[in-house]
């Protein structure tokens, strides 16, 4: 499978972490309130973990401080390459048209033996690999995803392929193209609330499966592909996740969906004569509907004052953040956002011209790019926002390394 | 909808439960090393929401802790019940067949206007007015599920239909029959973690529509409903999550899952006379597969495993346990797990000869009648521990109320 960029990757500097044990403490969550301390266990279990808590040591272990950081990063897109020239071939639309109104001008699509799992598995170890990390020290893996090949979930499948043996939970969290913000945060909240150290966030969909191809409206707009960042945790000196502000709006669901298609055409009279959807018909999922327009209209409202807000909660302004980094929907959309905002143009981080929207995956994967080209560095601060069907969108103020 | 139990429930105490304002602390993770203090903040935006410090006030607030806890409980199941005997007139089965390998008598199946989306409002409601929270103090809903009604996530439509209108997130997790203790733990997270306050975790799920209503090996089994349970911040004293043990092994995947059907039968030449499959035909999810004498190998081996070690790290044992409340997914399941434990029967819930297996909303359904009918008090300890598709199993130890 080709890599993000198209050609081998140039060497980038290895961001080496290598997992600190925590004094006194092992995935235990420690409260006190108003200098009482009591130790609250709420860890999670991997077999053969270390105690770092031997019975004879104090049954009230130092309270120690817990951040998270972004360690390592990975993306990963299908081989095959198709063109709007491709598209004009199958609907009605042209090159022009499409880039005028979206930017896009290539997307990849998965075929062959290409799965998914696959592009999800290969982001995942490039991102392990960046981070010199042993996937059996992986606690939890976050699989955002709305395209999963098994309705019960993706996630479990990605962890077998990675060769974890230490059973890791591994679950899907579906949020559309907000998925892989509300990963991160989950991923934070299980490190600083519960206890865990080693969370893998992986975005990954394949919207090529649910799009109406002769549909020139939607066709044109999606890509697959796969990212994956590594969330490790830290000292809070360090911490990485520095504000957070998490909205969703169902009165704007009609604008955009997958909705199901019910078909309840199997009657059995009941023995009082009244007809009965017994046993009920098998359900299919109907393509993607959507109403550009207001979606358009939802995100260049919505996202600016998300990020406004995070970026308060943070006590930072604009000015100060390194990167602007969206979902990956629309050109149109970045620019309207990033004027708002006044990023200037050169911190604006965008790749759709070569993917589409590929929805939970957009934001690792130009996230991936960015960073192995080397634009965004250790230390550098991203603003990152997903917006999406739900409707749902987040923003989030990120330190990278 | 009728309720769980059928009939009006009997007036049940409301766990009422303010929301208390933290002292000095809004939404804000407050870390500190070696003594050394730092407001991390780490908020999640709802419109409105009250500052708890002044301008004038100290930068660094005082550290408050955090517990959650587990205030209000609901559920709802569809009108149409199904007995074991209606099944044999469409498939090649008996009551006594299916109620000694299962314990099952009766399911429910959603008909007619009735879906996943009304039975997880109806639950949520009740949850809500239980613990006499308002809808719009929830900052957080959880949809655990793996039968949506839009493959994008149902979680937003639930928020709508329950009329939130301060836009708290609300997304999916799709863990099958984990779902519902991974929900749980989520919302603990979140709170201990994120700044959350007010967190509603729902189980839902239609499993008939993805079941083979041929296939008498996997139709006798499922049923479909929804149970919610309302989240609370709380200080650490009365913290409800004392342990939790949560694994997952990719390598079982094949013995349960819902597997996507990919159609590449259509075929495009492409310039260098290969064959590419581009566009790609509509792909559908295949009905439940299941080997059901792996997933009761795997259950009745890795549940106890399980509970034995969210026990350990709880610091208690099963017999200082008031309850234990498995995923209903068959009586010997239960009836094995308990005696492993050695908990006795009269400490053990189970309503599946009801309900059948409902998946992800199966404890919380389970929980929320043993709850409504006085079994379970405030104040009481349960096991409980969800197992399934994945595979993924998790265990956790709570407190109600």
């Amino acid at each position: 499978m080709a890599n993000a960029s198209g050609f081998f990757s140039p060497p980038v500097p290895r961001m080496r972490r290598n997992i600190q044990p925590s004094i006194g403490i092992f995935r235990s969550g420690f409260c006190f309130s108003e200098g009482n301390f009591r130790r609250v266990v709420c860890s999670s279990g991997i077999e053969g973990a270390e105690k770092h808590v031997s019975p004879s040591e104090s049954r009230l272990p130092k309270l120690v401080s817990k951040g998270c950081k972004l360690v390592g990063c990975g993306s990963a897109v299908p081989a095959l390459s198709v063109s709007n020239d491709d598209l004009a071939k199958i609907v009605d639309t042209s090159d022009q048209w499409i880039s005028v109104r979206t930017g896009i001008r290539n997307r990849r699509v998965i075929s062959g033996k290409e799965s998914l799992k696959n592009l999800a598995v290969q982001a995942a170890r490039k991102a392990l690999e960046m981070a010199d990390f042993d996937p059996n020290d992986l606690d939890l893996i976050l699989m955002c995803t709305s395209t999963p090949e098994d309705l019960f979930g993706a996630a479990p499948q990605v962890q077998r392929e990675l060769g974890c043996r230490k059973t890791p939970l591994a679950y899907d969290i579906t949020a559309a193209c907000s998925g892989f913000v509300l990963g991160l945060v989950s991923a934070a909240c299980h490190i600083r609330g519960g206890g865990f150290h080693n969370v893998l966030v992986i975005g990954a969909d394949g919207i090529s499966r649910l799009v109406d191809w002769t549909d020139r409206g939607t066709c044109i707009l999606f890509g697959d592909a796969a990212g994956a960042v590594l969330v490790q945790a830290c000292d809070a000196e360090e911490d990485g996740l520095l504000s957070f502000d998490l909205h969703s709006d169902g009165e704007g669901g009609r604008h955009l969906g997958v909705p199901i298609n019910d078909n309840k055409t199997s009657d059995l009279l009941g023995s009082n004569g009244s007809v009965l959807d017994f046993p009920p018909k098998r359900s299919s999922y109907s393509c993607i509907q959507m109403n550009g327009q207001e979606v358009f209209r939802f995100a260049v409202r919505c996202v600016p004052q998300s990020i406004e807000s995070a970026l308060g909660k943070a006590g930072l302004v604009a000015a100060s953040i390194d990167w602007l980094l969206l979902h990956q929907a629309n050109q149109r959309i970045i620019d309207a956002v990033a004027t708002r905002l006044e990023f200037p143009q050169e911190k604006v981080i965008s790749n759709l011209a070569n993917y589409g929207n590929t929805s939970a995956a957009s934001i690792p994967l130009a996230l991936d790019e960015a960073v192995r080209s080397g634009k965004v560095k250790p230390g550098h601060t991203i603003a990152t926002a997903g917006f999406g069907a739900g409707l749902t969108w987040g923003s989030a103020i990120i330190r990278w390394g």
